[in-house]
């Protein structure tokens, strides 16, 4: 191509000049991003009409630009306000959201009530062992106590027979019909009263019951009255005479005037002084 | 279409930084199109539309069409200036085609479009001589070729008529008078 003829044809006064179709501008176009030489006759005409138009204020007036710019102004202003009010126009679907809050904040409160409900409850009826447990305990001490008491009052009223000087002590101990038994007679010798003291005599059967019997030599035991099956000391019958030894029988319930002999369980002789 | 924005640099062509605003959303890009093109856009206008008025407000439309469409410009199809007279050119048969312009049009017949260089009376004084010592040195014949060919909306056919030359000739000397121009700027 020959760009010397080319320039020299006046195509690039017309192209600025607006002689040129839009077809034939974008040819130039094309010749212009090929050919440094054109694209410099291109630049160089540009500026010297543009430079023409703003000394002899052949420039448009200047008032289309600010025109245009409030008109942008304008418009990008009410675009700016509509995405505005688009943006808070949500009533239609407000309302579910709020549901799905509310919905989310109820699940979430039901989940913390029931959680607290089942732990409160767990810790009640943990109490509530802990309370039965303790019942339980203080039911055993107090028997405990009880138990405790009546040794006590066994030891004391043992005690208080044994120091008793004017008291002449008996031990019975156990014979073939219970060999491990064993029992204990209190006989004042001044009041004549005789006092038992179980050490261990088996639980008599239903309607039996236990028989003391003082025996004289040569005689028939005399009967020194029946007793409770307790540990505490028990005062019977007055007994007087020359007593050798004392038995005990298990007889039916209420005693019996003759004693069982082959039922003797304990027996003790006095000691001779 | 979309295009992706131009890498800028301190050695890009106006052309570019203009793109660049253009594609950027920034309204310096329409300032300088403003500067750079505003007087040739006009120019082509006024071809079309006949009256200086009707082509400002041409103008005034291209400059909006121009920010609105401006994302759909390819650089890759021609120079941002052949894009502008085409947006331009629509705009002005456009114009013409309207109702309104149809209806003033007949008035401003009458009016000699060569008028316009008769701003140069509301001109300062200052201005005026520094205008004059660029232009003295362009001769008168020189000058109107410029002038009419450039800023007054005439074509080259018309310029031919109006000064009763041969299309040929006309063309010859506005070539002589770009480049005394050129070698004055």
């Amino acid at each position: 191509m020959n760009i010397e003829k080319y320039l020299a044809s006046g195509v690039i006064d017309s192209y600025w000049a607006g002689e040129l179709s839009d077809e034939e501008m974008q040819e130039v176009d094309a010749l212009t991003m090929e050919f440094p030489q054109i694209q410099s006759e291109m630049d160089e005409i540009h500026e010297a009409i543009v430079q023409f138009a703003k000394d002899t204020q052949n420039m448009p007036n200047s008032e289309i630009l600010q025109k245009v710019e409030l008109q942008i102004g304008h418009s990008e202003q009410e675009a700016f306000l509509k995405v505005l009010e688009e943006t808070q126009e949500e009533p239609d679907y407000k309302p579910l959201n709020m549901i799905n809050v509310w919905s989310i904040a109820a699940t979430i409160l039901l989940i913390f009530s029931v959680s607290f409900n089942y732990i409160f409850y767990q810790k009640a009826r943990d109490v509530q062992h802990q309370i039965q447990a303790l019942n339980m305990e203080n039911t055993q001490l107090a028997e405990q106590v009880g138990q405790n008491k009546a040794a006590l009052q066994y030891a004391e009223g043992r005690m208080a027979h044994l120091l008793n000087e004017d008291n002449i002590h008996v031990h019975m101990v156990g014979l073939a019909v219970a060999p491990d038994a064993s029992a204990d007679v209190f006989w004042n010798r001044v009041s004549n009263n005789v006092f038992i003291s179980i050490e261990d005599l088996p639980e008599p059967p239903h309607g039996h019951q236990y028989q003391l019997w003082a025996i004289k030599p040569g005689k028939a035991p005399v009967d020194a009255g029946v007793f409770e099956h307790t540990k505490n000391v028990q005062q019977l019958k007055v007994i007087t005479g020359n007593i050798e030894a004392f038995a005990v029988t298990l007889e039916k319930e209420g005693g019996s005037p003759v004693a069982t002999v082959n039922q003797t369980f304990v027996k003790g002789f006095l000691k001779k002084s | 279409m979309l295009h992706t924005l131009p890498h800028l640099t301190h050695k890009s062509s106006t052309e570019d930084r203009i793109v660049y605003f253009l594609f950027d959303r920034d309204k310096k890009a329409l300032s300088l199109i403003f500067e750079r093109y505003g007087s040739l856009l006009l120019n082509v206008i006024l071809k079309v539309v006949g009256d200086r008025q009707s082509a400002e407000d041409v103008l005034q439309q291209v400059l909006i069409k121009v920010w609105n469409k401006g994302h759909t410009y390819n650089p890759e199809r021609g120079t941002l200036f052949t894009w502008l007279m085409r947006i331009s050119k629509n705009a002005a048969l456009d114009q013409r085609k309207t109702k309104d312009f149809r209806m003033t049009s007949t008035s401003m017949e009458a009016q000699s479009v060569v008028s316009i260089s008769n701003d140069f009376s509301e001109e300062s004084h200052a201005i005026r001589m520094e205008t004059e010592q660029m232009i003295s040195h362009l001769s008168w014949e020189h000058e109107k070729l410029i002038k009419m060919s450039y800023f007054e909306g005439y074509s080259h056919a018309e310029i031919a008529k109006n000064l009763n030359m041969p299309l040929g000739t006309v063309k010859s000397k506005i070539r002589i008078a770009i480049g005394q121009l050129r070698a004055l700027v």
